[in-house]
C-alpha cells in the first residue's frame, strides 16, 4: 500500500476502493454497511437523538488521545448527557493529499477502539482528499444515532439547592493540545480526558433519580457551559473556586500562561445537576468509573430568578461569571 | 433713606438652613420684608434703610452658612411694599427645577463646643448636629428631605428638641437628624460574637481597647470603618494580616491638625481642605519624624489622612495618648463598603476584635472621599462622601443621559435640565456584591432625580460588567464612547472650554477601536468628537490580564519587543529567576497566543517599577506605578533618557531606547529614585516633543490642552507637563472637581453624549 494520500484516493476509483476496505471496513467491521449506500440499522423503537459534530484539531496526536479518539467520545458524549444511549456513528473524513497513510491507520484505530469502548457501531462512512494547502491534515466529522430509553433521563424542571456536579478535573484537555503542540516550549503536563462517558452517564441516570441536566463542558470550558445553563433556563447557579477540582500541573500551566481553567476545553467530563438529596449518591457512583474518580460538588442553585453563574472566591467575594469571549482585553487598570 | 430690593440668589441655598440665616441677618439690621424658596433658589425682599441693606448684601456673601454655595446674587430695586415685620413665607413652586439633594457634612465648630460644655444637655452625645453639620444624603430615604423619610423617623422628638426644631431663629430649625441623649440614637460596644461587651461607657471602653492594640470596627456616617492605633506597629501588621491587605496604603484619622503636624507637613490650603465640611481624606507628605507605624503607608512618601468628621470620632480622641487612628473602610477585598448592621459580623469575624456601633441606619453607603493638593490643585482620587451628590450646573440641557462610567472606581452620572449628578464612588464592577450596589445606587438615585429615561452612555469595552447592568434599564438608546476620549471630554466639560482642544491621556487601560488597549494618547477635538493624533508604541501582554497583576511579566514582554535578542538577555538578567518564564513569555508572543497589544502610560510605569525592582508582582491595582511614583520629589529636575518619535501620519513614541538605558543603570545599581526621576522626565520630554511636532503639523489648532486620566495623580508627571506646555503658550487645564481616574468616566460620557445630542 501507498504510504501517502493523494488525490486519487479520492476519486471513487481502485484507490478510494482500497482505502475504505482495507482501512475503514477493516478497523470498523460492519461489512454490511458498505454494500450499500446507505446502511441499514435496527434500533429499539423509542425517541431518537441524533447529532453530529465535526473535529479539527492541532496537533491530531496528543498525549491522552487523538482526532480519531475525540471523534468518537465527542459525539458519544454528546448524546450521553442528551440521555440518549449512543448506538452508531457515521464518520466523514476530509484528508490533505500527502498525508501519511500509517497516520490515517492510528486514527482509525483509535476510533475503533473507543467506539468498541463506548458499545457504538460505526455503520458509514465517507471520504474526500482535497489538494495540499486546502485542509491542515485530516477533519472528521462524525454523526451519531442514540436512543433514549424510557423511564429514565434528564428532567430540566430545577430546584433551588439542586447541587452542581463536576465529574473530574478541569481543563486537562485544553492543556494537554496548548502544550503538544511544542510552541510554546514546554512538555505537556497532563494528559488530555478525552474519553466517552456514556457508560458512567448510564450508570447514574439508572441508579439514581432527580437528575435535572448534564452538559459536556467542551469549548469554552466549564465557565461558559455553566453559564449557558443559567441562561438558558434562568437560573443563578453558584459555584465555589475550591471546590472545582484542577489539577495542580494545570494550575501550573495556567499560571504561566495567564489562562483560566474555568475557560478551558475538556473532552471527558460531563456536569450534572441533580436534586440535593441524591447529590452524594451520584458522587458515590461517579467515583466508581477511572472517568469519574475524581468528581465533586462544586455549587448549587441559589436562585431560579436570574441567570448568571457567580464564583464564590476564598475570600468571600461573590465574581460574576460571562461565557468566553473571543479576545480576554484587559478590564483592570 | 427707606428702600427696597428684591434678590435673588442662585447655588447650593436649599436645605443649608440659608433661609434661617437670611431672617437672622434682617432682624439684626433691622430690615423687613421676606424671604422664600422657589425651584432655582432663594428669592428676598427687603426693605429698610438703605445703608442696612448694604450691609446685610455684603454679610450675605461673607456670613452664608458654611454648607451653602453661593454661584450668584441678583439685586433689584423695587417698590416699596411697607412691610411691617420679616418674616419666611411658603415656598414658590414656580422657575425651573432645582433639585437639592443634601450632603453629608463634618460635624461643625458650634456642635462641638456644645459637644464640650458640661452644661449643654448634648454634652458628649456623639449624634449632636444642626443644619450645618451632620448626616444627610446617608440618612435619606425618600424625598422631599424630611426626618419621617430618614432613618431619624423611628426616634420620635423630645420636647427640648422639638423646641428648637420648630423656631425659625435657632440654628437647629428643620435639622432634621436633631437629636439629644433623651430622644436620639445610641452607640453600644459589642464583642466578637456581636454580645453588648459595654453599653453606658462604650466610647471610654473603646478608647482603652484601641490602646491595648485591639482592632475594632467602628460605625460611621458612611459605612463602617477598621481601626486600630495608627502609632501601634503591631497592631497595624495585624489588621493588615487579617484584612488581607499587604501593602495598600491605609488612611489614618488624626485628633486635630496639630496631631497631623506631628506626622505629616501641612499647608495652608491642605489645613483648610481638612477642615472643609466635606472632610476628605487628604494626601499629605510625611514628615522627617514621622511616629505612626511604618506599615501604615510602607514605602510611600505620602500619607492619607482625616480629621474626625463625626461627632463620635471626636469624642474616640478624648485621651491625649490616642492621637491617631488607623481607619480603613470595612470592606473585605473586592466587595462594598459594609454599612449594614446585619452583615458586618458576616464578614468581619476574624478580623475586628469589638465593633462599635449605633443605632442610627445608614441607608446609602458612601467611601470617604480622596484628595490630593496637585501641583497647587485640587486632584480628587475618589469623590463620594461630602461631595456625592451635588450637581455640576452645564450649559446645555442634559435630561435624560445617563453615564454608565468603566469598570474600576465605578459611577455613574444623571442628567437633569442644566444638572450634572455623579454618584457615589461604588468601585471594581467584578463581583455581583459590588454589581447589585451599583444598580441600588443608581436606582435610588434614579428615582430620585426623576428622568425620561433617553441616552445610556458606556465604555466601547466589550467586556465591562455595565454592558450588562445596562440591559436591565429600559433607555431608548444605548451609546458607546471611547474611553480616553471620555476622559477628554470629562475635563472639557467642566471647564466650559469652548472649541477644540488637545487631549493628553495618560493612563491605565481603555479599549480602543482598533481592538489594542490605549492609554497613552495625545487626541484633538472637543466633546463630541476627537481625533488620534500619536500615541504610544504598543507592546505585547502576554497571558493578558496576568502582565498587569504581575508588572515583572509585561516588562520582559516590553523588553522582548522592543530590544529584540538584547532585551530578551536584560529580561534574562534582571528577573534573573524567571528564566524558563520569560522563554514562554517570548514564545507566547512569537505565535500570539493569549496575547493583546497595549500602548498605555499605566503598563509602561508598570514596567519600569518591574525593571527598577520596585514591584514586580502588584497587591493592589496600580501598586507598581505609585510606588516608582513615590520614589520622586516633583521638585527636583532630572536629565531624560534617549527616545524616538515616528513621525508618520500617526505619530507613534518609542521607548525602547530609554529602556535599554535604563536597564542598563539598573544592572549597573544606578540609584533607584534617579532612574525613576530620569524616566519621569523622559515622558514629559516625550509628550512636549510630540506636542511641538503637532503644533508645526496644525499651526491653526486651538492651544487649549486638557490633562487627564489615572497617569495624571502623578504630581511629578501633572507639574512638569503643565510648566512646560504653559511655558509654550498653551493654556492647561486638569479636572479639578471630578477624579482624572476612572471615577470621572461617567461625567465624560454623559459630555460626550449630550454634545452628540447638540451637534
Ligand atoms: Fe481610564
Ligand atoms: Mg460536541
Ligand atoms: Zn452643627
Ligand atoms: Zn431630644
Amino acid at each position: 500500500m501507498e504510504t501517502y494520500i493523494s488525490l486519487a484516493h479520492g476519486d471513487g476509483g481502485e484507490l478510494s476502493h482500497r482505502l475504505i476496505r482495507d482501512i475503514f471496513v477493516s478497523a470498523f467491521g460492519d461489512k454490511n454497511a458498505v454494500m450499500f449506500d446507505a446502511a441499514a440499522i435496527t434500533m429499539a423503537t423509542h425517541k431518537i437523538a441524533v447529532t453530529t459534530d465535526s473535529f479539527v484539531i492541532k496537533p491530531i496526536f496528543f498525549p491522552g488521545g487523538s482526532i480519531g479518539k475525540l471523534a468518537v467520545a465527542g459525539t458519544v458524549n454528546d448524546l450521553a448527557v442528551s440521555g440518549a444511549k449512543p448506538a452508531y456513528l457515521t464518520c466523514g473524513f476530509v484528508i490533505e493529499e500527502g498525508f501519511p497513510i500509517s497516520n490515517l491507520k492510528k486514527i482509525v484505530t483509535d476510533m475503533a477502539n473507543e467506539a468498541k469502548k463506548s458499545g457504538v457501531t460505526i455503520v458509514a462512512g465517507d471520504t474526500k482528499v482535497v489538494e495540499r494547502g486546502s485542509a491542515d491534515g485530516v477533519y472528521i466529522n462524525t454523526t451519531g444515532i442514540g436512543v433514549y430509553q424510557p423511564e429514565i433521563g434528564c428532567s430540566l424542571e430545577f430546584a433551588e439547592g439542586d447541587a452542581v456536579i463536576v465529574s473530574g478535573t478541569i481543563g486537562d484537555h485544553g492543556i494537554a493540545v496548548l502544550t503538544a503542540r511544542g510552541e510554546l516550549g514546554i512538555t505537556a503536563p497532563v494528559n488530555s480526558d478525552c474519553a466517552s462517558l456514556n457508560n458512567m452517564l448510564e450508570a447514574i441516570l439508572k441508579d439514581t433519580s432527580g437528575i435535572k441536566i448534564m452538559r459536556d463542558p467542551t469549548r469554552g470550558g466549564l465557565a461558559t457551559t455553566l453559564v449557558e445553563i443559567a441562561e438558558d433556563f434562568q437560573l443563578t447557579i453558584n459555584i465555589q473556586e475550591t471546590a472545582i477540582p484542577v489539577k495542580a500541573e494545570v494550575h501550573g500551566v495556567c499560571d504561566l500562561l495567564g489562562y483560566d481553567p474555568l475557560y478551558l476545553a475538556n473532552e471527558g467530563k460531563a456536569i450534572i445537576i441533580v436534586s440535593a438529596k441524591e447529590k452524594d449518591k451520584v458522587v458515590e457512583i461517579l467515583r466508581k468509573f477511572p472517568e469519574g474518580k475524581d468528581a465533586a460538588i462544586i455549587g448549587s442553585i441559589s436562585s431560579k430568578e436570574k441567570g448568571r453563574l457567580l464564583l464564590e472566591t476564598p475570600l468571600g467575594a461573590k465574581r460574576l461569571l460571562t461565557r468566553l469571549s473571543g479576545t480576554m482585553f484587559p478590564r483592570i487598570c | 433713606m427707606r428702600s427696597a430690593v428684591n434678590i435673588a440668589v442662585h447655588g447650593r441655598v436649599q436645605g443649608v438652613g440659608f433661609r434661617p440665616f437670611v431672617f437672622q441677618l434682617a432682624q439684626k439690621l433691622s430690615l423687613q420684608g421676606t424671604v422664600q424658596n422657589n425651584m432655582d433658589g432663594v428669592k428676598i425682599y427687603l426693605e429698610g434703610e438703605k445703608s442696612a441693606i448694604e450691609e446685610f448684601l455684603t454679610d450675605l456673601k461673607t456670613k452664608a452658612p458654611r454648607l451653602s454655595k453661593i454661584h450668584n446674587i441678583i439685586v433689584e430695586d423695587s417698590e416699596l411694599k411697607s412691610a411691617e415685620a420679616f418674616s419666611i413665607i411658603e415656598s414658590d413652586r414656580h422657575g425651573t427645577s432645582m433639585l437639592v439633594i443634601p450632603i453629608d457634612s463634618a460635624v461643625c465648630d458650634d456642635c462641638l463646643r456644645e459637644m464640650n460644655d458640661p452644661e449643654d444637655f448634648r454634652y458628649q452625645y456623639p449624634f449632636i448636629n444642626c443644619t450645618q453639620c451632620g448626616p444627610r444624603y446617608t440618612i435619606i430615604d425618600e424625598l422631599p428631605y424630611d426626618r419621617p423619610y430618614t432613618s431619624m423617623g423611628g426616634f420620635p422628638m423630645c420636647d427640648d428638641c422639638r423646641k428648637e426644631y420648630e423656631d425659625p431663629t435657632n440654628r437647629r430649625h428643620h435639622a432634621q437628624p436633631i437629636a439629644c441623649p433623651k430622644c436620639g440614637p445610641k452607640v453600644t460596644l459589642l464583642d466578637s460574637n456581636g454580645q453588648v461587651y459595654e453599653a453606658e461607657n462604650s466610647i471610654e471602653v473603646t478608647i482603652r481597647l484601641l490602646k491595648a492594640g485591639k482592632i475594632i470596627a467602628i460605625k460611621g456616617i458612611g459605612g463602617y470603618h477598621l481601626s486600630c492605633d495608627a502609632r501601634n506597629e503591631q497592631a497595624v501588621a495585624t489588621l493588615r494580616k487579617r484584612k488581607n491587605r499587604p501593602n495598600r496604603p491605609l488612611a489614618v484619622m488624626a485628633a486635630s491638625i496639630a496631631a497631623a503636624k506631628e506626622f505629616a507637613e501641612i499647608s495652608q490650603s491642605e489645613t483648610d481642605l481638612l477642615r472643609s465640611p466635606e472632610a476628605p481624606i487628604v494626601i499629605l507628605k510625611k514628615n522627617r519624624r514621622y511616629p505612626l507605624a511604618e506599615s501604615v503607608a510602607k514605602g510611600m512618601r505620602t500619607i492619607g489622612v482625616m480629621l474626625p468628621y463625626s461627632p463620635l470620632h471626636y469624642l474616640l480622641f478624648a485621651d491625649p495618648e490616642l492621637s491617631c487612628l488607623v481607619m480603613t473602610s470595612a470592606n473585605p477585598s473586592g466587595l462594598p463598603i459594609l454599612y449594614r448592621d446585619d452583615e458586618v459580623f458576616q464578614y468581619l469575624s476574624g478580623i475586628a476584635d469589638f465593633y462599635l456601633v449605633h443605632n442610627r441606619e445608614i441607608l446609602h453607603p458612601v467611601d470617604d472621599s480622596v484628595v490630593q493638593l496637585n501641583n497647587g490643585k485640587l486632584d480628587f482620587f475618589r469623590r463620594s462622601r461630602g461631595y456625592v451628590p451635588d450637581p455640576f450646573t452645564t450649559e446645555q440641557d442634559v435630561t435624560g443621559i445617563v453615564g454608565f462610567g468603566g469598570q474600576q472606581k465605578t459611577t455613574f452620572t444623571i442628567g437633569r435640565n442644566e444638572q450634572i449628578f455623579i454618584g457615589p464612588h461604588i468601585g471594581d464592577l467584578e463581583n455581583i456584591e459590588t454589581i447589585n450596589h451599583y444598580r441600588h445606587e443608581l436606582d435610588h438615585l434614579l428615582k430620585w432625580i426623576d428622568i425620561p429615561k433617553t441616552t445610556a452612555v458606556i465604555d466601547a469595552h466589550p467586556g465591562y460588567q455595565v454592558r450588562n447592568v445596562v440591559k436591565e434599564y429600559d433607555f431608548s438608546e444605548v451609546v458607546e464612547v471611547q474611553h480616553h476620549h471620555a476622559h477628554m471630554a470629562a475635563c472639557i466639560e467642566e471647564h466650559h472650554i469652548p472649541g477644540r482642544a488637545f487631549g493628553i491621556i495618560l493612563d491605565g487601560t481603555g479599549y480602543g477601536p482598533d481592538g489594542n488597549i490605549w492609554g497613552f494618547e495625545i487626541l484633538y477635538g472637543d466633546a463630541a468628537q476627537y481625533e488620534r493624533m500619536a500615541h504610544l508604541c504598543y507592546t505585547p501582554l502576554p497571558g493578558g490580564e496576568k502582565c498587569i497583576l504581575e508588572p515583572w511579566r509585561n516588562a520582559a514582554a516590553m523588553l522582548i519587543q522592543l530590544l529584540g535578542e538584547d532585551g530578551v538577555r536584560l529580561a534574562q538578567t534582571i528577573f534573573s529567576d524567571k528564566e524558563r518564564e520569560i522563554n514562554v513569555l517570548k514564545k507566547l508572543i512569537e505565535h500570539n497566543l493569549n496575547t493583546v497589544y497595549a500602548g498605555t502610560c499605566g503598563r509602561l510605569f508598570d514596567a519600569v517599577s518591574a525593571i527598577c525592582g520596585v514591584t514586580k508582582v502588584s497587591s493592589y491595582d496600580g501598586e507598581a506605578a505609585i510606588q516608582l511614583a513615590e520614589l520622586v520629589d516633583e521638585n527636583n529636575n532630572f536629565e531624560p533618557y534617549s527616545f524616538d518619535l515616528q513621525k508618520e501620519k500617526m505619530m507613534m513614541i518609542n521607548f525602547s531606547s530609554m529602556l535599554k538605558e535604563l536597564a542598563d543603570d539598573v544592572i549597573k545599581k544606578k540609584q533607584i529614585s534617579l532612574i525613576s526621576g530620569r524616566f519621569h522626565e523622559t515622558v514629559v520630554q516625550a509628550i512636549v516633543l510630540t506636542m511641538d511636532e503637532l503644533l508645526m503639523k496644525n499651526p491653526s489648532a486651538e492651544k487649549n490642552v486638557v490633562l487627564s486620566g489615572g497617569s495624571f495623580h502623578n504630581r511629578y508627571l501633572r507639574k512638569r507637563i503643565t510648566n512646560e506646555l504653559q511655558a509654550r503658550g498653551f493654556q492647561v487645564f486638569v479636572p479639578e472637581s471630578i477624579p482624572c481616574n476612572d471615577g470621572g468616566l461617567s461625567y465624560g460620557q454623559l459630555a460626550v453624549a449630550a454634545a452628540k445630542r447638540r451637534s
